[in-house]
């Protein structure tokens, strides 16, 4: 059907855009972050992001038709999840109430902010979601807020509910987030009001499920539990992530019978596949953190 | 495929819009706990309409464009797609291309591809973590999401290349029928004569 010259020619195109392509991943893996590449990303970033903001808000409509058809679909397991959950909320309120006003004493006496999960020195910058990762080998998100607003590298970003994720690319007007459900992702994180630290990892895949990993055997934990972040600080390192914010509850303990850890199974508070708005803890120790929590 | 510049613009704002409405738009609508995206359909189509080359081509721009728009690693959506656009277009210059339900089937293929594509280099390259059952389910709602939309895409792409092909396989095909009918010594045309 087609001449042997035509078959060559063509064979020889596609050897030269594999090609390019296996030396352009080549050259970004070998890079630093500050290089011609990742420069030329945040370039296409910049210049793109006021057509993606806007693309996004005309299409919110039909996101939230869509999350709306799937929100009655789950309603009713939901409705029945909640009313149990409800009642136990009840009798724990009452419990609240006296540690909320012995707790609000405590924050005067030590000086802390008001807002649970928040660290003192905490700014908060309000950013709209305008692109989001179509791969779940992914998580990452564009916000429509950037250098300029304050936002600096590893800056924690978070939902009204609980941890997102990270900072880890700044242009002037926007900033991409890798979210706690990233591949790359690892959060220190504690059980409270137990206290056993580990680490929280993402299982790929399942934004619903994410694994609390290095937790003692001994330790009592159990389903229900909040889980949040540690903001460990030793000589040396620091946590990216301010000690306090809510990541998730505990849904599952797994006792590895030959093993020294058990595995913990979290539910993250935030929504981070239907998320149009975040907050960047602008003003936290994040930019001078040199270690962990991610990636 | 005639390239010609305006092929290449036609392809060109082709891949930027579809590009744009797969991150600002499709990524955030999910039906079933899954996804629809565009992309792997984009380059399906140009593949069955314009050859192997045009769709070659087409994978690895759209590719580069996904890349640097959503900070993956640079080469990774190029290298799956532009194999992707390949195969398709090779397949089509092998194959009868002009049946109707052929952009289902090809939607659905160019997707497997994409999807395991991708799944297999981002293991390989970059995936630290464990790897949910849930993944796979994610992957097939993905294939079969982008075959549901496929027919009404590939019509949409179609129309945009239209001026620019060489060859329409469904033009072909149809004056193919129309032909059969009408061919032959003048004073025979329209009898049904076997052949």
């Amino acid at each position: 059907m087609y001449d042997k010259k035509v078959v060559r020619r063509r064979r020889a195109a596609l050897a030269v855009l594999v090609g390019l392509s296996l030396a352009l991943l080549t050259v970004y893996f070998g890079e630093s972050t500050g290089g011609a590449l990742h420069a030329i990303q945040r370039g296409a970033q910049t210049a793109f992001a006021p057509i993606e903001s806007g693309l996004s808000k005309v299409l919110k409509p039909f996101r939230d038709i869509a999350g709306w058809t799937g929100d009655v679909v789950h309603a009713k397991g939901e409705n029945k999840r909640l009313r149990t959950e409800n009642a136990q909320l009840r009798a724990q309120a009452a419990q609240g109430q006296v540690a909320t006003r012995d707790n609000e004493q405590f924050r005067a006496l030590l000086g802390l902010p008001k807002k649970a999960g928040y660290p003192a020195s905490a700014k908060p910058v309000t950013a709209r979601v305008i692109a989001r990762s179509p791969t779940l080998w992914y998580s990452t998100v564009d916000i429509d807020k950037g250098s300029s607003d304050g936002v600096r590298m590893n800056q924690p970003v978070v939902t009204g509910n609980g941890l997102a994720g990270k900072i880890t690319s700044v242009t002037g007007g926007n900033a991409r987030v890798t979210l706690i459900t990233d591949g790359s992702s690892a959060v220190s994180a504690e059980v409270v009001p137990l206290g056993a630290s580990g680490i929280v990892t993402p299982q790929v895949g399942n934004p619903n499920d994410l694994l609390l990993d290095y937790i003692e055997r001994g330790r009592d934990i159990v389903k229900g539990q909040t889980v949040v972040t540690s903001g460990f600080t030793s000589s040396k390192l620091e946590s990216l992530f301010p000690k306090g914010i809510p990541i998730g509850r505990v849904t599952r303990v797994e006792p590895g019978e030959l093993e020294l850890y058990q595995r913990v199974h979290i539910q993250p508070f935030a929504d981070l596949r239907r998320m149009d708005y975040v907050q960047v803890l602008t003003g936290t120790s994040g930019n001078r953190s040199r270690v962990v929590s991610a990636r | 495929m005639i390239v010609t510049p305006g092929a290449i613009v036609r392809l060109g704002v082709l891949a930027l819009v579809t590009v744009l409405l797969d991150i600002s738009g499709f990524s955030g609508i999910h039906v079933l706990g899954g996804t629809a995206d565009l992309v792997p359909l984009l380059v399906g189509a140009v593949a069955l309409y314009g050859g192997a080359l045009a769709g070659a081509g087409t994978g690895f721009a759209t590719g580069l464009l996904l890349d640097l728009l959503l900070g993956q690693s640079l080469g990774l959506s190029s290298l799956v797609l532009t194999l992707v656009g390949y195969w398709v277009g090779s397949y089509r210059e092998l194959r009868d291309s002009g049946h109707g339900l052929l952009p289902l089937v090809v939607g659905a293929a160019a997707s497997v591809g994409y999807v395991v594509g991708i799944a297999i280099v981002s293991f390989m390259l970059e995936t630290n973590s464990s790897v949910s059952v849930l993944a796979l389910r994610s992957m097939l709602l993905t294939i079969f999401l982008n075959t549901l939309i496929a027919m009404p895409f590939f019509i949409l792409v179609r129309r945009v290349l239209r001026p620019v092909l060489v060859v329409d396989p469904l033009e072909r095909r149809r004056r193919r029928r129309t032909v059969a009918g009408e061919s032959g010594p003048i004073g025979l045309r329209g009898l049904e004569i076997g052949r």
